[in-house]
């Protein structure tokens, strides 16, 4: 994954930021893997709040388990990593060549060029 | 013949006028002022019974007029004006008219008030949406056309078979509620169930919506589904089967998703899932219940088309809407990037954006009414939906790794399109009120509560926190080129497999036995040939002087034995 992501790095030629627009010049603070840090800390925080915040005010609940504190946290939690660990048992018995059903499908098709606008920053 | 003007003329009228403007801004102009004709012909319409008249002997009934109908005829000629502003580039005839024709035919559909002019309008929008796919113009594009056509005209076919039976059983065509038994009500029910992708006859829409053109997908998104959501709801609301169908297809297709590659692919999986909470709410059929399903129909056209117009911008820009290709296009198509995250906020119903509002009525619903598993897959499929469609889409298509891609922002009318569809999207998310003023039943249901929106986002954020926690240890599947068996499976290998074994089979038992008989008859014949040809034994000229001989021999014989 890492020598992936490397040999990739290596490839891409470096951006000129005054081609960029405006705003995606202000977004580029989301390159720096340090600011990339940050955030994923501000969400361990958010996270840790919305917990905390169901000791603060009286739920209005229809059933018992959702009264247990921090229910929906821990159900949105653990069936999102069920589902991430299924999906990828699945994957060993589902996943196909890209042209599996070539040619009659379109996925391993280029899509016509000339329905396109190639358009680069660089134009 | 008819008291007011039927909005689905409009389109018809469109479409024939269109070849005549000059192809290029006029014509596009002209297109998108159809549906808002369309939409204020609606706003107007009293409710009621109109456009009624007899037809060999049928009472047909092409205008009925009341809030379920109106939403759903205002939310279509919405999404087409829309989808039109989006397409304002594409010069191509052929899918300029057949949009039209095809948001003309779902609306016509909403509006029909007799299973005749519904089967019609049923099978116009079959035929004038697989032009958006062929559009493409490829081989695969070609063959999932036809694919595509033989499943929505098969749907139709079933429909009308449905229609005939229940003629024959109650001698009335009427549109209106049913209930589950007779075999036509469930012929009824399974043409409308094609179409709105039940479990097993879903892989039409994943198979289809990603080979349509990069605005043919767009226009797909909105009508067929949405169309047989509403006949469901018209036909068999309170149809208790239709929870737990509606349960498994908010559940299976998250997991699809996860493992997709293609983008628009991911998106048509999730608009799987977003169909099976109104299934849902139609199955519990309270008030409360059709509610949601109109207020969430209404909602997901939305931003659906907004997803789908923001992978389309990326494909249009790129060639390519596949994860694995895909990455770190937000620096230059920030805009782009933007619109995809009201998108996916809206889908995965974050407080403040439409989806909040819309589909808590159904969740609400469900557990109202005691439906406690049903209910717990729901709030799975939310989690699951936001961690596909919130998370992985906009991920994937515009953070991820740097794919090296520069392309330039999307063009002036594909932000326009967009940014009209966000503004409404946040917009109902903020002030649900007009929405719900639409609402087929009255709304007694506030969705901003302390504990829904804390409850909602715990939901949200901690399956954030799983997405985050999943990619930073590597356990999140990466995206590969590859596709995925799914149930289309059965038909486009195992059948032909199947047929082509039976084939072998048959051509083997029938060769072997033609081959039996044939070496048998010519046995029998070489056999009589061999003593009755013309040179058999029985059949030759033999001399007389031999025949003679023989005669002697005979009677030589004979004599000899007298004498012994």
């Amino acid at each position: 994954m890492n020598k992936d992501v490397m040999s990739n790095d290596m490839k891409i030629p470096e951006t000129d930021p005054s081609k960029l627009p405006w705003l995606g010049r202000k977004l580029l603070w989301l390159d720096n893997m340090k600011n990339v840090d940050r955030i994923v800390y501000a969400l361990f925080i958010v996270c840790a709040g919305l917990v905390a915040a169901d000791f603060m005010y009286h739920k209005h609940s229809y059933l018992d388990i959702e009264d247990i504190p921090g229910f929906y946290a821990a159900y949105g939690f653990f069936m999102c990593a069920a589902l991430v660990v299924c999906a990828r048992v699945m994957r060993i018995f589902l996943k196909r060549d890209e042209d599996y059903y070539a040619p009659k499908d379109v996925e391993s098709e280029a899509y016509p060029e000339d329905q396109l606008s190639r358009e680069t920053i660089n134009d | 013949m008819t008291d007011l003007f039927p909005p689905f003329l409009l389109f018809v009228a469109g479409a024939l006028l269109l070849p005549l403007i000059p192809n290029g801004h006029p014509r596009s102009l002209a297109a998108v002022i159809v549906p808002v004709i369309s939409a204020y012909f609606i706003w107007m319409m009293p409710e009621g019974m109109h456009g009624q008249f007899t037809l060999v002997g049928q009472e047909l009934t092409l205008l009925r007029v009341d809030k379920l109908s109106t939403i759903f005829g205002l939310i279509f000629s919405l999404a087409a004006f829309l989808a039109l502003i989006y397409a304002w580039h594409v010069r191509d005839t052929i899918q300029q008219t057949t949009s039209l024709l095809y948001a003309g035919a779902a609306i016509g559909a909403v509006f029909a008030g007799d299973l005749i002019s519904l089967f019609i309008f049923w099978e116009g929008t079959a035929i004038a949406s697989v032009f958006l796919i062929w559009a493409r113009r490829t081989e695969g594009a070609y063959w999932t056309g036809l694919r595509y056509l033989i499943v929505q005209v098969g749907s139709g076919v079933v429909l009308l078979a449905g229609v005939v039976l229940q003629y024959n059983d109650t001698g009335s065509i009427a549109f209106e509620a049913m209930t589950l038994g007779s075999p036509a009500t469930w012929f009824i029910f399974l043409a409308f169930g094609v179409k709105c992708a039940f479990p097993l006859m879903h892989n039409w829409l994943q198979d289809a919506y990603p080979a349509a053109t990069v605005t043919g997908t767009v226009v797909l998104s909105a009508f067929t589904t949405k169309l047989a959501v509403y006949a469901l709801a018209r036909g068999f609301a309170g149809t208790e089967i239709l929870i737990y169908i509606g349960a498994t297809m908010t559940l299976f297709p998250i997991f699809y998703a996860v493992i997709e590659n293609d983008l628009r692919r991911v998106l048509a999986y999730s608009l799987n899932n977003q169909l099976g909470f109104m299934v849902v709410g139609i199955g519990v059929g309270t008030e409360l219940a059709l509610n949601g399903t109109a207020a969430h129909a209404f909602a997901h056209i939305l931003y659906k088309a907004l997803l789908f117009m923001s992978i389309g911008a990326v494909l249009f820009r790129t060639g390519t809407a596949k994860g694995s290709e895909l990455g770190g296009l937000y620096k230059t198509m920030p805009l782009t990037m933007i619109f995809c995250v009201v998108g996916a906020a809206s889908i995965s119903a974050f407080p403040l954006f439409s989806g909040f509002v819309t589909k808590s009525l159904i969740l609400s619903a469900s557990v109202h009414e005691g439906h406690y598993i049903v209910w717990g897959i729901l709030l799975f499929a939310s989690a699951g939906v936001f961690h596909h469609s919130g998370i992985k889409i906009p991920y994937f298509a515009f953070f991820a790794h740097d794919s090296g891609l520069r392309p330039k922002e999307a063009p002036w009318n594909m932000l326009l399109a967009m940014g009209i569809t966000a503004f409404l999207c946040i917009a109902i998310g903020v002030y649900p009120e007009p929405l719900y003023a639409l609402l087929p039943y009255e709304v007694v249901y506030i969705p901003y509560t302390t504990t829904h929106v804390v409850t909602q986002l715990q939901l949200l954020f901690f399956s954030a926190l799983a997405f985050t926690v999943l990619m930073r240890t590597g356990i999140y599947p990466p995206e590969l080129r590859s596709v995925n068996l799914d149930f289309d499976w059965t038909y486009r290998k195992l059948g032909p497999a199947l047929i082509g074994a039976i084939r072998h089979l048959v051509r083997g038992i029938w060769g072997g036995i033609i081959g039996t008989g044939l070496r048998s008859i010519n046995w029998g014949i070489t056999t009589l040939q061999r003593a009755h040809g013309a040179d058999g034994l029985l059949a030759r000229a033999w001399p007389t002087g031999q025949m003679v001989l023989w005669i002697a021999v005979l009677l030589g014989a004979t004599l000899l034995l007298n004498y012994m």
